[in-house]
């Protein structure tokens, strides 16, 4: 309680204090339930308490001037828009009625607001692709810093809360929030903090909401880039294993192609057999013929048709003797041919089993970058 | 104009002719000849055709050819000289052909001073030309050695 008469000093304490008060101060004298004086810092930019303003008896003033004891109030944002710390102290005369009351008012600001500005911009910058720190009050953004690496701010200062905003739901539901965002919010990727912040001295009290935005270009760019590897990659797979069963197929095709080949070979084995079983024919022809032509010349006249006829023979018989050695050039043609494709053959059957090793290799590389791939997505989860 | 038909045979790679009229049969080379003692190189043996033992004379030996290549198709032609046989060993029998008289060419003429030569002349097939063999003297020769048919069992 102050004494009336010690009024004057106070008033001279308070004109020297108001301008020491870090957060600005706002110093009243009320007499009775008026106004009367009024002192205020140059930071504190707020219009209230005139002079010549009446109080209403249900203000705490008032309340400690009827009490005679000091009284402290919050005030909340609703009344005056920002939170107020207003201290009543009585003023008491000298034979101990009720003169006034000495009202102190001091803006009750939290204190990560009242040093935003000292930490936000060093820790904007401390973050690999920049970061967006803000403060917000129950309503809007109160105040944000956006690092310089930044082209776009994600929050603007004044910007009113909604539903969509995550310190809207982090007041709703008194809990921090954490959480992913894709492009649809900010146009990058990002990943969002956001936490409640308390009133110093009503801890149940929700007063403001301190978040971060970090943008997650990098994560989102490698986590595409590893979804797409990995869609790549089964592709190659499956295109390499269609090749895989194409190459089964072509060794098995040629493996059947080799053993057709030895059929030949052994067919035009027989041929020539044949061909030598035509020859041991054909002179006996023309041993017959020649014994015939011999048989008639000794018939003299009389074997003179028969003489014709073993003329035939022995034509016959040179005729299909000349046949064996084309017959034979050609089953040596055949054999030569064939040996040649037999040679190409057993070459692709070879090229085709270093194939399917080839292919076999490539599968276990693409399982191994397939692994990799994958470690590169989880490790762009958490980065 | 008179003309003869001549059986045409290959000796290495000339041709020779004998008239059909001394042969009786051509036979494949047999597997087995029996061997004589005591015999020139040209007689190879004799062997048995159908019961009657004949004596087989290498011709190439008797006219000093040397064997070029062994040929695989060796006949061996049976004459027939009044009943006597005799077989000589050529190689491969070509055909029989009809040789007119006046186109053949006597060899004695030319070389009057060769005796013992059992060649009668050489006829011409347009290029060819075939040694045509005189069947009566080479029989005369060769039984000069006096085989003894009776002799040999």
């Amino acid at each position: 309680m102050i004494q009336l008469s010690g009024l004057e000093e106070c008033k001279i304490m308070m004109e020297i204090m108001a301008d020491l008060i870090p957060g600005g101060v706002l110093f009243g004298i009320i007499e009775g339930n008026t106004i009367i004086w009024t002192k205020a810092s140059d930071s504190f930019a707020m219009d209230i308490l005139h002079v010549g303003q009446k109080l209403e008896n249900s203000t705490t003033t008032m309340k400690c001037i009827q009490e005679k004891r000091i009284l402290k109030q919050l005030v909340p944002r609703e009344v005056y828009g920002k939170r107020l710390k207003i201290i009543s102290i009585p003023i008491i005369k000298d034979d101990g009625d009720s003169y006034g009351a000495i009202s102190i008012a001091i803006p009750n600001l939290h204190p990560v607001a009242a040093s935003f500005y000292d930490f936000a911009p060093i820790l904007t910058e401390m973050f690999h692709e920049g970061a967006c720190i803000y403060l917000t009050d129950l309503q809007k953004v109160a105040y944000s810093q956006t690092s310089k690496k930044l082209a776009v701010s994600f929050v603007e200062n004044g910007q009113e809360l909604n539903e969509m905003d995550v310190a809207y739901n982090v007041i709703k539901t008194r809990k921090p929030i954490l959480a992913e965002l894709d492009e649809s919010k900010f146009g990058i990727p990002a990943f969002t903090a956001n936490y409640p912040l308390y009133d110093t001295e009503n801890k149940d009290e929700i007063v403001a909401t301190m978040g971060i935005i970090l943008p997650k270009q990098t994560a989102g760019k490698l986590r595409n880039m590893s979804k797409n590897l990995e869609d790549g990659l089964t592709n190659i797979s499956s295109a390499i294993q269609q090749l895989a069963a194409s190459a089964t197929e072509i060794h098995s095709n040629e493996q059947a192609l080799n053993s057709n080949i030895k059929d030949i070979i052994s067919i035009s084995e027989e041929i020539d057999e044949i061909s030598v079983f035509i020859k041991e024919i054909a002179e006996e022809t023309k041993l017959l013929g020649l014994n015939a032509a011999i048989e008639a010349a000794r018939a003299g006249e009389a074997g003179r048709g028969f003489g014709v006829v073993a003329d035939e023979i022995r034509k016959l018989s040179s005729e299909s003797k000349s046949t064996v050695p084309k017959i034979n050039k050609l089953t040596q043609n055949i054999k030569r041919q064939v040996e040649e494709a037999s040679g190409k053959s057993s070459k692709s059957l070879d090229a085709s089993q270093e194939q399917a090793a080839a292919t076999e290799e490539i599968t276990s590389s693409i399982e191994e970058i397939t692994i990799m791939s994958n470690e590169l997505g989880k490790i762009a989860l958490v980065i | 104009m008179k003309s003869k038909l001549y059986i045409v045979f290959r000796l290495n790679e000339e041709e020779y002719g004998i008239e059909i009229a001394y042969a009786q049969e051509i036979l494949r080379m047999p597997d087995h000849l029996t061997h004589l003692p005591n015999m020139p190189a040209y007689v190879e043996g004799v062997i048995n055709i159908r019961g009657k033992v004949i004596p087989v004379i290498d011709l190439k030996k008797r006219f000093d050819l040397k064997t070029i290549e062994e040929s695989t198709e060796r006949r061996l032609i049976i004459l027939n000289f009044n009943n006597t046989l005799l077989a000589v060993v050529i190689d491969d029998v070509s055909e029989i052909v009809n040789i007119e008289e006046d186109t053949i060419q006597n060899v004695n003429s030319i070389i009057s001073q060769l005796g013992q030569n059992c060649l009668a002349g050489i006829g011409r097939i347009e290029q060819r030309l075939i040694l045509l063999l005189d069947v009566l003297k080479l029989n005369t020769e060769i039984f000069a050695y006096q085989f003894e048919m009776e002799e040999i069992k």
